[in-house]
C-alpha cells in the first residue's frame, strides 16, 4: 500500500498546519479507505470531471483559439497578396489567376452587411486551406469558374461558420438585393444576391453547378455561390447564397473601393 | 486493489498528484499550474488539432462523400 508515513505527514501539513503540532505521532485518520463500490464509483467521478474540463476546454479551443490562429494566419496571407499586388508592375499578366501563388490567394470577398471584414480567397476547400480563416473556391466536385477567367460560370466558395476564423458566420444577415464584392488586383466583381437556400443537405452539389438551377436560373451566367454549415455550431446542413455579376469596375490608383462597399 | 497503480482506494489520482508533488503549499501550488499549462497546451496543440477533424462539427462544404 501507498500510505506512508510521509504522504499522510505531507497530507496533513498542507491541509492544518496547527495540527500538525498538536498531535504529530498518531497520523489523522481523515481518509479511511474506501470499499470497492466506493472506489469504483469515485474513480468514474473523477474520470467524468476531468472529461467535463476536457470537454470544456474543447469549446474554448474551437470557439475562441481557432480563430486567433487563423486570423494571424489569415492576416499575414493577406499582406502577402497585397503586397505582391503593390510590386507587381501593372499589366504583367493581368486578369489571369496564374500570376498569383495559388497558395497566397487570389483576391478578397468583401460582403457588408455579412461582416467588415475583407476575406482572402484561396484554392480549394480542404480543411488545411479553411483553418487559416480564408474562403476557399471549389476544385472538388464541381469546379468554380473564377471570375479573373471571364467565362460564364459559377464563382463557388467555402468558408467556416464557426471556429478558424469563422468568415462566414454572419451568412444569415445577408439578404436578396446584397451587394457581394470580389476584389482582384486590377478588377472589382460586384454581385447582387438573387437567392438564398438557408438550409440543404450537404450532398447536394447542385448548388455549385455552373448554372445552380436551384436558385431559380437557368441560363448561363456570372454566378457566386457561397456555402457554409448550419445551423450555428453544428455541421447537420448546409447554408447557400447565391450572387449574380451586375458589373466590374476597374481598381484605380487608390483602389477607391465601389460604392456598394462605401 | 484500485483500478489503476496510483488508484489506492484512499483519494482520487488529483491528491496522490498533489501528495507527491515536493515542496510546501505555495511551491505545490506553483507545479500544478505549471503542470496545468503544460496539459492545456499539449491538448491545444496536438490533440484537439487531430480531434477536430473527426468530429463532426466543422464540415463547411457540399460534396458528395
Amino acid at each position: 500500500m501507498r500510505s506512508s508515513v510521509k504522504g499522510r505527514g505531507n497530507v496533513a501539513a498542507t491541509a492544518d498546519d496547527t495540527a500538525q503540532h498538536t498531535h504529530a505521532s498518531p497520523p489523522p485518520r481523515g481518509r479511511r479507505r474506501l470499499g470497492p463500490v466506493a472506489m469504483v464509483i469515485s474513480f468514474f467521478g473523477e474520470m467524468l470531471i476531468t472529461a467535463g474540463v476536457v470537454l470544456g476546454l474543447f469549446v474554448v479551443y474551437s470557439l475562441w483559439w481557432t480563430n486567433v490562429v487563423a486570423d494571424r494566419a489569415a492576416d499575414r496571407q493577406a499582406d502577402k497578396v497585397r503586397d505582391s499586388w503593390a510590386q507587381e508592375p501593372e499589366g504583367a499578366g493581368r486578369d489571369a489567376p496564374a500570376v498569383y501563388d495559388s497558395k497566397n490567394g487570389i483576391g478578397f470577398l468583401h460582403v457588408p452587411t455579412m461582416s467588415d471584414d475583407d476575406i482572402l480567397v484561396e484554392k480549394g476547400t480542404s480543411m488545411k486551406v479553411l483553418n487559416d480563416g480564408v474562403a476557399g473556391y471549389y476544385t472538388d466536385p464541381v469546379k468554380a469558374t473564377l471570375p479573373t477567367s471571364g467565362k460564364k460560370g459559377n464563382f463557388s466558395l467555402a468558408a467556416h461558420r464557426d471556429g478558424h476564423g469563422a468568415k462566414f458566420h454572419g451568412i444569415h444577415k445577408i439578404k436578396k438585393g446584397d451587394p457581394i464584392v470580389f476584389e482582384t488586383k486590377d478588377t472589382w466583381f460586384v454581385y447582387k444576391v438573387y437567392g438564398i437556400l438557408p438550409e440543404t443537405s450537404k450532398y447536394n452539389v447542385g448548388v455549385l453547378g455552373k448554372v445552380p438551377e436551384e436558385s431559380g436560373r437557368e441560363k448561363a451566367g456570372h454566378y457566386i455561390t457561397l456555402t457554409t454549415c448550419t445551423p450555428i455550431y453544428t455541421s447537420k446542413y448546409r447554408y447557400v447564397v447565391w450572387g449574380e455579376l451586375v458589373r466590374k469596375e476597374k481598381v484605380d490608383e487608390n483602389r477607391t473601393p465601389p460604392e456598394e462597399l462605401r | 486493489m484500485g483500478l489503476v497503480p496510483w488508484y489506492d482506494g484512499r483519494d482520487g489520482m488529483y491528491s496522490w498528484i498533489w501528495r507527491h508533488l515536493p515542496g510546501n503549499g505555495w511551491v505545490r501550488a506553483l507545479i500544478s499550474l505549471v503542470l496545468i499549462t503544460v496539459v492545456v497546451y499539449v491538448l491545444f496543440q496536438y490533440v484537439f488539432p487531430w480531434a477536430e477533424p473527426l468530429l463532426p462539427f466543422n464540415d463547411v462544404t457540399v460534396d458528395n462523400q
